[in-house]
Formats: structure tokens, C-alpha cells, sequence
């Protein structure tokens, strides 16, 4: 072997490594050959549908605003490490955490009545009152820089979720917050949680936060309920005089309603009677004036005729003499059937 | 033959090359990443903190070491602490920040490198909080009455009197100190608990009271109204009553004044008609009409 250049002590400490250079050169160029392009291409990344990626170059983001950073789902060319590297960061997927830190322990095997806020999650309304409330936290990362490299790893939702909801029950009385407040508690909650994220730099973004209980402390449970079915017997009730009231005033009309249209039926029949009879008198009055006597007779005769025919007793006496009755009497029985009248004969009547 | 030579010769300058290139960046470069602060040292001795993510040099081992800090925030919640409220309720407290390493350099000095920076912290953030909310009425922390709440006060008085202390103290960065529970001391409870008690009873009875009440004022409104309906109607019904007997009388009368004469006989007629009804005794004079013929005859 020809030497290349003067002969010195590197060039005699580095023959044998040269000599296995050469060597695994020769058998294996190839193979190096090989070696060294998966390497320039080993920075090449597949980022998933479900991801975002963000490149570090000599450890510095690649991008000035968050939106130049951040890279989509596809193929990413990035240079092989130490130069670049690539920091996937799944963006789209969302993930639940149950929040505890206000919620009462499973079970409460202390016999005391107080609540060791130790162990027993709760929290304090406006009116200072005490309610247990488990929530669960869905959440997904907004900001992968952020979230990658400057936010708290772990805790931060929980601790914030927390605070946020401590502070938003401390405005509002406990009635609101078991009823119709519970929307709004959770919208300012959510609202408060996510300034905190932000101020973090956590790159979390709250998606949702649910209530999935909310109670008053297990010892008054009886009494809550207690208010709820006063409340709803309240409710009944106005509804029962309201039907009460819907049924009684139409009754009332219908009544008077029933009572003019009597009284006007009556008084057309009446008119009707009125001038049925006004015609006859006048008719009977046109023949009266015909035939004066002959009528009148007939009338009286009629008349005379059928008082006879319905009267139950009929009796007869004389004439008396002399114009006048002496001592003349008329007994009536009491059951007034059989009246009994003057008979000489009998001497119930003693006519002189 | 040369052709051999030559690329023998230029292969072994390539990796003698790159060989050398790496031994240098290994033992000059720092690559500090996004997030953490490279600390360069001399013979021990803290010289400068590379906080620029990016490519740092350094003056080879053992004259400079670098070690790389996590600027990371993070999240320490205190204990739970007992504290007096300006108007002398005892409450319980606990507090969270989120800090991150501020000063690299005074930080590295005064906990070390990964030391336990939250023992630390612990003890300025209880006493921050007891001296800042013994400043402040209960009713700034929970109150139904929107203007008395200080929530936003007293996070920044805490953050004011605790920040600068952890940054100079520690060169601990503290970026948020929130109240993260406000409870009651177990023996208080009793108390609340009563009073929440008295609440619920009273709200009951406040229920039923509004219930009867407002059944009894539908009620009797309702009652109301349909006797003023009725009386109206009745009123309605007297008049058309009232109307009617005088037109019928008005009718009698004008039929009745063309002939009086004949209107009395034939009242009279009526009256006799009604007045004779099946239990009445007539007691006639035989010489009346019709009988008179009778008596006449037999008389003749």
C-alpha cells in the first residue's frame, strides 16, 4: 500500500481504522450508500388525520404565529434529527376527566354531623350553604406549542375547573343553583375555567363541562325535598281554584243566561195569552152588542151550570118569607165533605 | 487503479470530517429546545442561562457544563388552611399556582436544578393567604349581593404579596394564585347545617302559605264574579218580567175599556168558575134559575 502523505503518528494510530474503512467500504458500500439516505429521509413524518404537528429546529419552533407552526394531518418534510424534530400532537381528540374535588366521599361512614373538608367535597353557595357536585370536564388541546412545551402537564383542568366552579356557586344562592341557575352556573364556570387555561398557557380548551350531580348535603335531603313537595302542592292547588274559577263562571252565566231566556219565554206566551183573550173579549163583545140579553144569558146560565156540575154538595132552601132566614144555620163538618145544610126536619136547619 | 485510490482517499476525509464535526457539536453545542433554559456553568460556577430556544455554544468540557432547565408551568395546590376572616369566621382555604422557574440562574442557586421548589413555596403561600383574606369580610368570598365579592381582589393581593418574594427569594415566576376551595371547619357545619335547616322549613311554609292563599283569593274572586253575573242576570230578568206583566195589562186594558160593562160580567163569570172547585157546597134558593122552573111548575 502506497502511502499518501508523510508518514506521521495519526496517520500510524489511524491505519487500522482506515484499513477497516476500506474494507467495510468495499464489501458494503451499498449498504452505506443505503444507510445514509434513510437517514436524510428519516425526518419525513406521517402526521394522522387526527393529529396536528408542530417542527423544532435546533429546539426552536419552526413558524412565528401559532397558524405557521402548526402543521395538518399529512406528509410533513422535516430534516432528520439532531436538526429538526417533530412533535406530534393529537388536536382533535377530546378527553373526559371526572372532577371530584367538590364532591361528597362515596360513603360517609362518619358518625359525626360536621363535613371534614378534607375528605368531603363541597362547596359554599351565596347564602352560605353547602352543596356536593361532581363534574365531568371534556377538554382537547387548542394551542399543540403550547400544550407541548410551555402549559402545566397534569392538574391544571382539574384545579381550574375547580376554582372556576368554587367562585361562580359563591354567587349564587343555593335555591338558583339546585333550580333554573343551573345553566348559567355552568356557563360562567366554563367561562371562568377557560381565562384560567389561558393565563396557563395550558393550549387546553374546555369543550364541555357537566353537572352530573348536584345535591345538597345527604342530612338535609329530607328537608330540600320537603321544600320541593310544598312548592308543588302550592302549584297544585293554584291550578284546582283556577279550574274551580274556570268552571264557576261559566256556570254563573249559563244560570242568568237561563234565567232571562225563562223569563222572556214567559213573556211572550204571556202577550201571546193576553192577546189571545183580548180577541175573544173583543169578539164575545161584538156579539154582546148585537144581542145584549140573549148573550148575556147564555153566559151566566154556562157559568151557573158548571160551578152546579163541580160543586160536591148541592142543596136546595125555600125561598124564606118575609125576605129574610130566622135562625137559619149551617153546620160544616170538619172533613168538609158532607157540609150539613138547614133541614126542618132534622133540625140542623130550624127555619121559623 | 487511481480511480480507487482517489476514492479511498476522499472517503477517508469524509468521515474523518464528520467524525471531527461531531465530537465538536457534541462537546460545544446546546440545543436548547421550546420550554426549557439551558444553564451554562464554569468549573461549577453559574455563568449565563441560554433562555432562547435554539442552537448555544459553549466552551468545551470540563471547562463549561450545560444542564437544561424545564421552564415548564406548573400547577401546586397549598394544604388545606385554617384562616380567619376579617369579621372573625374561620374558613378554610386552599390555594393553587402556577408558577414556572423565572430566574434560571437565582433559581438553580437557591432549590437547585430539580429541586422541590413547592416546599418552598408552600409556606409563602399559606402565609400570603392568611394575611390576605384576614383583610377581607367572609362575604367578599361567597355573598348574595354581587357588590360585596373581592374574588378578583384578593387573588391579585395574593399574587402581589407572594410574586415578588418567589421571584427574588427563589427566582420561582408565580403567574396565577387562585382560591381553589373555600370551606367551613367540620365543627361550624353543625351550625350551617341548622341554619340551612330553618331555611328549608321556612321556605315550606312559605309554599303552603302562598298556596292557601292565593287558591282561596282565586277562589273567592271567581265566587265573586259569577254572583255578580247571576245578579245581573236576575236583574235582566225582573225587567223583562216587569216589561211583559205591563204590556199584558196594557193589552187587557185597551180591550177591556171598549166594553167595562161586559168585561165585569164576564170577569165575574171567571171568578165564579174558580172559585167553585170540587169541595165546595152550593146552597141555592130553590126559587134561582135554573130551578126556579121547578118550583114554578110544581108551585102552579
Amino acid at each position: 500500500m502506497r502511502r499518501t502523505g508523510p508518514p506521521s503518528e495519526i496517520g500510524r494510530l489511524a491505519a487500522p481504522v482506515a484499513g477497516l474503512l476500506d474494507a467495510g467500504w468495499r464489501r458494503m458500500h451499498w449498504w452505506v450508500a443505503a444507510m445514509a439516505v434513510l437517514y436524510s429521509l428519516s425526518g419525513i413524518t406521517i402526521v394522522r388525520s387526527d393529529e396536528a404537528a408542530v417542527v423544532l429546529r435546533w429546539g426552536r419552533l419552526v413558524g412565528d404565529t401559532p397558524a405557521l407552526q402548526e402543521h395538518g394531518p399529512g406528509l410533513l418534510f422535516a430534516f432528520p434529527r439532531p436538526v429538526d424534530q417533530v412533535v406530534r400532537v393529537p388536536v382533535k381528540h377530546v378527553w373526559e376527566v371526572q372532577v371530584k374535588t367538590l364532591a361528597s366521599a362515596t360513603v360517609n361512614s362518619d358518625s359525626a354531623s360536621g363535613l371534614d373538608p378534607l375528605t368531603q367535597g363541597y362547596a359554599l353557595t351565596a347564602d352560605q350553604n353547602i352543596v356536593h357536585l361532581d363534574m365531568v370536564a371534556r377538554y382537547r388541546v387548542r394551542n399543540p406549542a403550547d400544550w407541548a412545551f410551555y402549559g402545566p402537564k397534569s392538574d391544571i383542568l382539574r384545579v381550574e375547573v375547580t376554582a372556576a366552579m368554587v367562585r361562580s356557586l359563591g354567587e349564587m344562592p343555593v335555591d338558583r343553583v339546585l333550580a333554573d341557575g343551573r345553566k348559567q352556573l355552568i356557563a360562567t364556570a366554563t367561562h371562568r375555567a377557560q381565562a384560567g387555561l389561558d393565563a396557563a398557557h395550558s393550549g387546553l380548551e374546555l369543550s364541555s363541562l357537566e353537572l352530573t350531580r348536584l345535591t345538597p348535603p345527604a342530612e338535609l335531603a329530607t328537608d330540600f325535598d320537603s321544600v320541593q313537595s310544598a312548592f308543588i302542592g302550592m302549584e297544585t292547588r293554584k291550578k284546582e281554584a283556577q279550574t274551580y274559577a274556570e268552571n264557576a263562571i261559566p256556570q254563573a252565566q249559563a244560570k242568568a243566561a237561563a234565567a232571562v231566556q225563562s223569563a222572556m219565554a214567559a213573556a211572550a206566551s204571556d202577550l201571546a195569552t193576553a192577546n189571545g183573550e183580548t180577541q175573544a173579549f173583543l169578539a164575545l163583545d161584538r156579539e154582546y152588542r148585537a144581542q145584549p140579553a140573549v148573550v148575556r144569558e147564555r153566559l151566566y146560565r154556562d157559568a151557573v151550570e158548571r160551578a152546579i156540575g163541580r160543586a160536591s154538595t148541592v142543596r136546595w132552601v125555600p125561598p124564606p118569607i118575609g125576605g129574610n132566614y130566622h135562625g137559619f144555620r149551617i153546620t160544616l163538618q170538619p172533613s168538609g165533605s158532607r157540609p150539613k145544610t138547614g133541614d126542618p126536619d132534622e133540625g140542623g136547619g130550624d127555619p121559623e | 487503479m487511481g480511480d480507487a485510490l482517489r476514492t479511498q482517499r476522499w472517503l477517508r476525509a469524509v468521515v474523518g470530517a464528520l467524525a471531527l464535526a461531531m465530537i465538536v457539536f457534541q462537546a460545544m453545542a446546546v440545543v436548547v429546545t421550546e420550554g426549557h433554559t439551558a444553564l451554562i456553568t464554569r468549573f461549577g460556577r453559574p455563568v449565563r442561562a441560554a433562555t432562547r430556544p435554539g442552537l448555544h455554544w459553549k466552551l468545551p468540557w470540563p471547562i463549561d457544563s450545560a444542564s437544561l432547565l424545564d421552564m415548564r408551568r406548573r400547577v401546586y395546590e397549598t394544604g388545606h388552611t385554617e384562616m380567619l376572616t376579617r369579621d372573625k369566621k374561620n374558613i378554610i382555604a386552599r390555594t393553587f399556582v402556577v408558577w414556572r422557574i423565572g430566574d434560571a440562574l437565582s433559581f438553580s442557586q437557591a432549590i437547585g436544578i430539580d429541586g422541590a421548589a413547592e416546599a418552598k413555596l408552600d409556606g409563602l403561600l399559606t402565609n400570603a393567604a392568611i394575611g390576605t383574606l384576614g383583610g377581607h369580610d367572609l362575604s367578599a368570598l361567597v355573598s348574595t349581593n354581587a357588590s360585596d365579592l373581592q374574588v378578583d381582589q384578593i387573588e391579585s393581593e395574593l399574587l402581589t404579596s407572594a410574586a415578588p418574594i418567589a421571584l427574588h427569594s427563589y427566582g420561582v415566576a408565580i403567574e396565577q394564585i387562585r382560591l381553589e376551595r373555600i370551606a367551613l371547619p367540620e365543627e361550624n357545619v353543625t351550625a350551617v347545617f341548622e341554619q340551612m335547616r330553618a331555611e328549608r322549613r321556612q321556605f315550606a311554609a312559605k309554599f303552603q302559605a302562598e298556596g292557601d292563599r292565593e287558591a282561596s283569593r282565586v277562589r273567592s274572586e271567581a265566587d265573586l264574579e259569577a254572583a255578580r253575573i247571576q245578579a245581573k242576570g236576575a236583574e235582566e230578568e225582573a225587567r223583562i218580567r216587569g216589561e211583559s206583566a205591563a204590556r199584558v195589562a196594557k193589552t187587557y186594558a185597551d180591550a177591556h175599556r171598549l166594553d167595562p160593562e161586559l168585561y165585569r160580567f164576564t170577569r165575574s163569570l171567571e171568578s165564579l168558575d174558580k172559585l167553585v172547585t170540587g169541595s165546595t157546597s152550593l146552597i141555592l134558593r130553590t126559587d134561582s134559575e135554573p130551578f126556579s122552573l121547578l118550583e114554578n111548575k110544581g108551585g102552579k
